[in-house]
């Protein structure tokens, strides 16, 4: 009979050997499509790991900055000006360069002047994510990727929110989160349980111990953001359809998550890597009692993490499936910059 | 006869905090300095891990350390929810077990509507979790719950400045008597829980980061920010709606407090006046941030070291202070006398 401690081990074991699959598998990527580099089995560096981050915070900034501000990160106008919200010089060449497909007047008309408080410090946040890894990375930083954030029944079913959408299985197929606090919150939860699974999933692939603090300085603060998400989403949530709408965007990102590693979650088992807000049922000492699902969290509560190609496949809607091809779609329609593409 | 002194010296420290712009100034520097080592040529020098004085220790002091943090939240998350503790399987281990000064009175919180009750719930649960988490990875090196002193959250608030908060008696702060009060217990805690976590992760040796330690003791971190977050939204948003900042001004004392003790690594709750701006060339008045995430200039979340943790749940700056305040016996750790 296997011990709780050996279970736990052994699920520690099977992460790592997740992990390092995941890694082979990536390598093998790039293997395919630089056959020189033959000699180097796991050729990736903490660059391309924090380039990977980096795409997915020019994606989270720009989202904050049109909802809160009504622009994108490299231009100011009069609401950002207002609480010097910093403006983000693009300058980073690596890659190709894109811009940001929104709709027109994407500010969000907040009735609720908590959550226009929130849009405001993440957009400040994330800005500054961007601003810190560019800097760091120097050089070596990857340009703003073309970035995709139309959605809505103004746009068609191949605009970025309306495929999620479609594929979720809300709302008729169409979403705007630019439209009102309680859609803005979905959009954000959307990506802000994602971005702890990444830095979670990268932390330990930092061969760098310096780069660890930073990176998990980062993981904390997409976890502020996401457990402010979900938090708001509760609160505002009188009839349950919130929460409905948030299992709907968990499944469907855990079904892309798996998708991605063969079926199963980091950890090796085929159990969802992802919860929404739904209540839950917990034992408190041997009392089972009734509870709210602010964390998302495994059975051990520690957070969830993914591989870069799970997370690439989330934010692509499914373009990372096939190894060796760059991964496009939703949010990134001409893939992201960098290695783990 | 103890808690006077306790509550003598920490009155003393709100005297003596510093200036909080001061510290703000200082941390927004530090922060500034911070650069990701090894990335491109124009990185400046790498950033100094967090390593605390004790010179030699190994993953399981590290994540000792960690199981006492987790026996201190899951019993103040459970008394709160439940008006129990955790049970006699969880708290067992080496060094010197205690038990836990509830101050004679039943903690369980009244008066919550079923969602506030859910909420307490799930955080007792989670933090029961990694209490059970962390002594499954360590096995029978486990320590044992040491004695907590639940009741020190009276002198902790007379020595934040708390107004009207006295040290014993029927206006003693207790986090147990509602559910704004719980907020502020739980704020006490949460970010506490997040920059131990963060000034942790990067001493993990090779072969921990190996067997999967980094990713584990990161995990928790997260989950500790989302409680993080849970709590200083809910105060926001509670006066917010109530259109009284005194629920974030309380909230904010304690900051100063953990700032004075913890080595600063604070980032104070606003009280935004979101006079909502609908379009983008006009706002009708500016619209401030809010401050839910507790972080640096670079908005990466604070780190401490042992050190710093420790003087925050004692209760005490002193440098050489081996118990105190939540821990009258100190911590089962070998952190658990100061060298800062």
């Amino acid at each position: 009979m296997a011990s709780t401690e050996t279970k736990v081990l052994d699920e520690i074991i099977a992460s790592r050997r997740a992990m390092i699959l995941g890694g082979s598998a990536l390598a093998g990527l790039l293997l395919t499509k630089q056959a020189k580099a033959a000699a180097t089995v796991t050729s990736y560096t903490d660059a391309d790991v924090l380039n990977f981050a980096l795409n997915l915070e020019y994606l989270e900034a720009n989202f904050y900055y049109l909802a809160a501000f009504g622009t994108t990160i490299d231009v100011a106008n009069a609401a950002s000006t207002a609480v010097g919200a910093p403006v983000i010089t693009l300058s980073a060449t690596v890659g190709t360069k894109g811009t940001v497909a929104h709709k027109a007047n994407p500010q969000v008309p907040f009735t609720l002047e908590a959550v226009a408080a929130y849009a405001v410090e993440t957009a400040i946040e994330e800005a500054k994510h961007v601003a810190f890894l560019t800097g760091a990375l120097g050089s070596a930083a990857v340009a703003q990727p073309q970035i995709d954030l139309t959605g809505g029944a103004s746009y068609p079913a191949t605009a970025a929110w309306n495929t999620l959408a479609t594929a979720a299985g809300v709302a008729g197929g169409v979403f705007d989160p630019f439209a009102s606090d309680a859609f803005f919150l979905l959009g954000a939860y959307v990506f802000e349980d994602v971005g702890v699974t990444a830095y979670h999933g990268a932390a330990p692939l930092l061969t760098n111990i310096a780069n660890v603090s930073p990176a998990a300085g980062i993981l904390a603060v997409e976890a502020y953001h996401a457990g402010l998400i979900r938090t708001t989403l509760n609160a505002i949530d009188t009839d349950g359809s919130l929460a409905g709408i948030t299992n709907s965007i968990s499944m469907l990102r855990s079904t892309l998550s798996l998708a991605a590693n063969g079926g199963k979650n980091l950890a090796g088992g085929t159990t969802p890597d992802d919860f929404g807000i739904m209540p839950q049922t917990v034992n408190l000492g041997g009392t089972s009692a009734q509870a709210t699902q602010l964390v998302d969290a495994d059975a051990n509560v520690l957070a969830f993490a993914r591989n870069t190609t799970q997370v690439l496949n989330i934010v692509t809607g499914g373009g990372a499936t096939t190894a060796g091809t760059k991964a496009t779609g939703v949010f990134f329609p001409a893939g992201l910059n960098g290695l783990f593409s | 006869m103890k808690q006077i002194e306790q509550f003598e010296e920490l009155t003393e420290l709100r005297k003596k905090r510093v200036n909080r712009r001061n510290f703000l100034v200082g941390a927004g520097t530090a922060g500034a300095a911070t650069v990701l080592a090894g990335c491109s040529s124009n990185a400046a020098s790498p950033v100094a891990p967090i390593v605390p004085a004790t010179p030699a220790y190994s993953d399981n002091d590290l994540l000792n350390f960690a199981l006492n943090l987790e026996y201190l939240e899951a019993e103040f998350y459970l008394y709160a929810a439940t008006g129990s503790g955790l049970t006699s399987a969880d708290t067992g281990g080496t060094g010197t077990g205690g038990a836990t000064n509830t101050g004679g009175a039943s903690l369980k919180v009244t008066g919550l509507t079923t969602a506030q009750q859910n909420i307490l719930n799930e955080i007792a649960y989670d933090e029961q979790s990694h209490v059970r988490f962390l002594r499954s990875a360590l096995g029978s090196a486990a320590v044992a719950k040491p004695a907590l002193d639940l009741t020190f959250f009276a002198p902790l608030a007379v020595a934040a400045g708390v107004p009207g908060a006295t040290a014993t008696g029927a206006t003693a702060f207790s986090p147990f008597t509602s559910f704004n009060t719980f907020l502020l217990g739980a704020f006490i805690f949460e970010d506490v829980g997040v920059t131990a976590y963060h000034g942790a992760a990067p001493l993990i040796t090779a072969a921990g980061v190996k067997a999967g330690l980094l990713g584990a003791a990161a995990g928790i971190l997260a989950v500790e920010a989302y409680h993080a977050a849970y709590a200083r939204t809910t105060l926001t948003a509670i006066s917010i709606a109530a259109g009284d900042p005194t629920l974030i001004n309380t909230a904010n004392l304690i900051s100063t407090l953990r700032a004075t003790l913890g080595g600063g690594n604070e980032k104070p709750l606003t009280f935004p006046n979101a006079n909502i701006a609908t379009t983008a060339s006009a706002p009708a008045s500016p619209v401030y941030a809010s401050s839910i995430v507790a972080a640096d200039s670079n908005a990466l979340a604070f780190a401490r070291n042992t050190d710093q943790v420790h003087h925050i749940v004692y209760g005490s700056a002193t440098v050489g202070v081996s118990k105190g305040g939540f821990f009258p016996n100190g911590t089962n750790s070998i952190f658990s006398t100061t060298t800062t």
